[in-house]
């Protein structure tokens, strides 16, 4: 009997023990599960293209760990030169943040490829993305990857008072690229430079292949071909705007410093009203027209230089977006918290920090009042808008956008050594990366 | 007889877990495409890849540019330290400046230089005031200087080092030899010539072959903010192509160029050492 009884009461102590270690570990997982308890790390990059993108933020954590106490958001600040690099080290361990920033489509898509984030979509119902704008550019296999947070067009722009300086009619922008050409040797012969951009990270060039290069093309997929090499990327369609920019150079009409400041640093020429024409996104604009007064400059399309049926297409993206890894143990808790910066007042509270547009239906139109802005948010709206660069594989963009165009304004290169580049590194992206070139092959033709 | 390699043991497996393990790893890695958790056998392709890459061979000839800095850095430290080892006035001030640098963060320096040597920074726009405008050049922008531009950084960072260790070798030297020579009537040059210098001839050896590996595996931070690699590869060298290809997610490539990085600073070690064996020898 007492043997019975000291077996019943092991077998109860060991039975409590298991169920209270069950019941532990449930209780463990719900927690690591709650939306309201987690600790999030955030690595977050938008400043670039929307000054006052980091204030903002910080503003929109504060207010949320506030009504939600049990929540700690840390943000990682990330820089523009290792946006990607850092994340795809981040993806070969298998460990980092909760949350990161990429810029769209490739850069969000190619880990998810590589299955280091998980479907925003299944976390976030469709009642809520159906109002976030863009969506289209991260969506694979029918599911959305990543939030985006706002739009960012890139118009170009012109000095007025350099343009009356130069004997030009200051309230016409360039509409053709001849025209652009006509402005730009008026402007210089007044001595003036013409157009403004820093390239010495490369990032000048690359957008000199978005906002040009692409003006040769009937579809986006044309590009997706030429990746893959269904077509040849030596044909001008694709590569023929590296002679412009290389006349460009040429001619004088960049400015002389544009292989030795950064792309940041281009930006700045504008403002300090250094140059007559130049370009940059919605939030360099609004930045703009505080330095050099909205009276003072104008905005408009960028001028038609191809053929193609993208020639007239606006360019507006998402740029980046924020998407929520598989290795972290609060997905429910990050796509809450992304959530909230959809809400109203995080709209809002976006637009007045950066001057940039939210990229989700329910902003208000009627908040924009400045008349740049009102032309701004119109060509935002444009029916036909997209960014190839998104398109190109990072690791190309990296060593043969960003290299080629930087070869192209310092003079060290022409226009054939960089097709020769982009060839070469498109060869090296397939074998380096067999198992994204296929996936990239399966994207592209849609499967 | 077996308890001495027993002692021994411990710190040789710890050795072979901190050292031996990545090298083996990296070694290994250098045969495979792919991601970390799905590496794929190529065999030798990583390394016909490499060394078929324009990108590549730009950077190797870029670290063989590099190593023209150590002449320069080793023969103006030791004419600095030649001179201040003559006890002139203000000797210990002048050796701090020229220390200075060395102690500075190469990325500060790197950060500060940038804008020093823009088309339109500092110094052109001094060299343009100066009515030596012809003189102004894009260091950065231009493909055929910036690696030169790097260069010199790394010259007027690396210096004081050269001279705080040359001075110490001299100051470290018995004044009866300098003395005799003078008594003798040895004039200033042959002083330095064929007295001091012959006698540092040890530390000098030593300090070429730091430099060396320095300027082949350690010029990533000053390359890296300066220029980028740019415009283009023309200032790239094999460290940044390292980092570049690692963080494209190429760990094979990666790991194949600090194959041969290794291989190459393993060759120049030998050499050094044969060198001084056979300095020791004669």
């Amino acid at each position: 009997m007492k043997r019975v009884l000291i077996s019943l009461g092991a077998a109860l102590v060991v039975g409590s023990a298991v169920f209270s270690v069950t019941a532990e570990s449930k209780t463990a997982k719900t927690a690591a599960d709650d939306p309201n308890n987690a600790n999030l790390t955030y690595w977050y990059w938008a400043e670039s293209d929307a000054p006052g993108a980091n204030n903002w933020l910080k503003k929109q954590v504060a207010l949320y760990e506030k009504a939600h106490p049990k929540v700690k958001i840390s943000i990682v600040l990330q820089s523009t030169d290792t946006l990607t690099s850092a994340f795809t080290t981040v993806v070969q361990t298998k460990s980092g943040p909760d949350i990161a920033t990429q810029w769209a489509t490739l850069p969000s898509l190619t880990p998810a490829w590589a299955g280091a984030t998980v479907p925003i979509s299944d976390y976030v119902p469709a009642s809520e993305t159906k109002n976030w704008i863009s969506t289209s550019e991260n969506m694979w296999q029918g599911k959305l990857w990543a939030m985006p947070q706002y739009l960012i067009g890139i118009p170009f722009v012109w000095n007025k008072t350099l343009f009356k300086k130069a004997g030009l009619n200051p309230n016409v922008a360039p509409k053709t690229w001849a025209d652009f050409l006509a402005d730009a040797k008026k402007l210089k012969a007044a001595g003036i430079t013409p157009f403004g951009m820093g390239n010495k990270d490369g990032y000048g060039g690359a957008w000199f292949f978005s906002l040009i290069g692409k003006q040769n093309l009937n579809s986006i997929n044309e590009l997706k071909d030429a990746m893959i090499g269904k077509q040849d990327f030596a044909n001008p369609k694709f590569s023929g705007f590296y002679q412009t920019l290389a006349d460009l150079k040429k001619s004088g009409y960049l400015n002389s410093d544009v292989a030795s400041i950064t792309f940041g640093q281009g930006f700045q020429l504008f403002g300090q009203k250094k140059v007559a024409m130049s370009w940059g996104t919605d939030g360099n604009v609004a930045q703009w027209e505080k330095q050099v007064g909205a009276k003072n400059m104008g905005i408009a399309a960028i001028p038609i230089w191809g053929n193609g049926k993208l020639a007239t297409s606006y360019d507006v993206t998402q740029s980046s977006d924020a998407f929520i890894t598989k290795w972290s143990k609060h997905p429910r808790a990050a796509a809450q918290f992304l959530t909230f910066l959809h809400s109203p007042q995080a709209l809002k509270a976006w637009y007045k920090s950066t001057g940039v547009f939210p990229a989700d239906k329910r902003f208000s139109a009627s908040v924009v009042t400045d008349p740049i802005a009102k032309q701004m948010l119109k060509l935002d709206q444009s029916p036909v808008s997209v960014w190839p660069e998104n398109f190109v594989p990072p690791q190309v963009d990296q060593n043969a956008d960003l290299a080629g165009g930087e070869m192209i304004t310092s003079g060290s290169g022409s226009p054939a050594d960089v097709v020769k580049l982009w060839k070469s590194q498109l060869s090296q992206w397939k074998s380096q990366h067999p198992d994204e070139f296929r996936s990239y092959q399966k994207w592209a033709t849609g499967h | 007889m077996l308890w001495p390699y027993l002692y021994a043991a411990p710190a040789v497996g710890a050795m072979a877990f901190a050292f031996g393990f990545p090298l083996v790893q990296v070694v290994r890695d250098s045969f495979y495409a792919g991601s970390f958790d799905s590496p794929i056998w190529v065999g030798l392709d990583n390394y016909r890849g490499v060394l078929a890459d324009p990108a590549f061979r730009e950077s190797l000839l870029n670290n063989m540019k590099l190593l023209l800095t150590v002449p320069v850095m080793l023969g103006l430290g030791l004419a600095i330290a030649l001179v201040l080892n003559d006890r002139i006035r203000g000797g210990r001030h002048y050796q701090a400046i020229v220390f200075l640098p060395y102690v500075l963060p190469a990325t500060a320096i790197g950060i500060a230089f940038s804008f020093v040597l823009q088309e339109n920074g500092v110094l052109n726009t001094a060299l343009r005031k100066a009515h030596l405008g012809v003189l102004a050049q894009d260091w950065l922008g231009n493909s055929h200087l910036a690696i030169g531009s790097v260069g010199a950084l790394v010259v007027w960072q690396q210096l004081g080092f050269a001279v705080v260790v040359f001075t110490a070798a001299l100051l470290a030297l018995p004044p009866e030899t300098a003395e005799a020579a003078r008594i003798d009537g040895a004039g200033w040059w042959q002083l330095q010539l064929r007295v001091l210098v012959p006698q540092i001839r040890p530390i000098i050896e030593l300090l070429t072959v730091i430099q060396v590996i320095t300027v082949i595996s350690w010029v990533f931070n000053y390359v890296y903010v300066l220029t980028s690699g740019g415009p283009g590869y023309s200032s790239s060298v094999m460290e940044l192509y390292i980092w570049r290809s690692f963080s494209n997610g190429s760990n094979g490539t990666a790991a194949s160029v600090a194959v041969m990085l290794l291989g190459m600073a393993g060759v120049l070690i030998g050499l050094s050492l044969w060198v001084r064996r056979q300095a020791i020898a004669g």
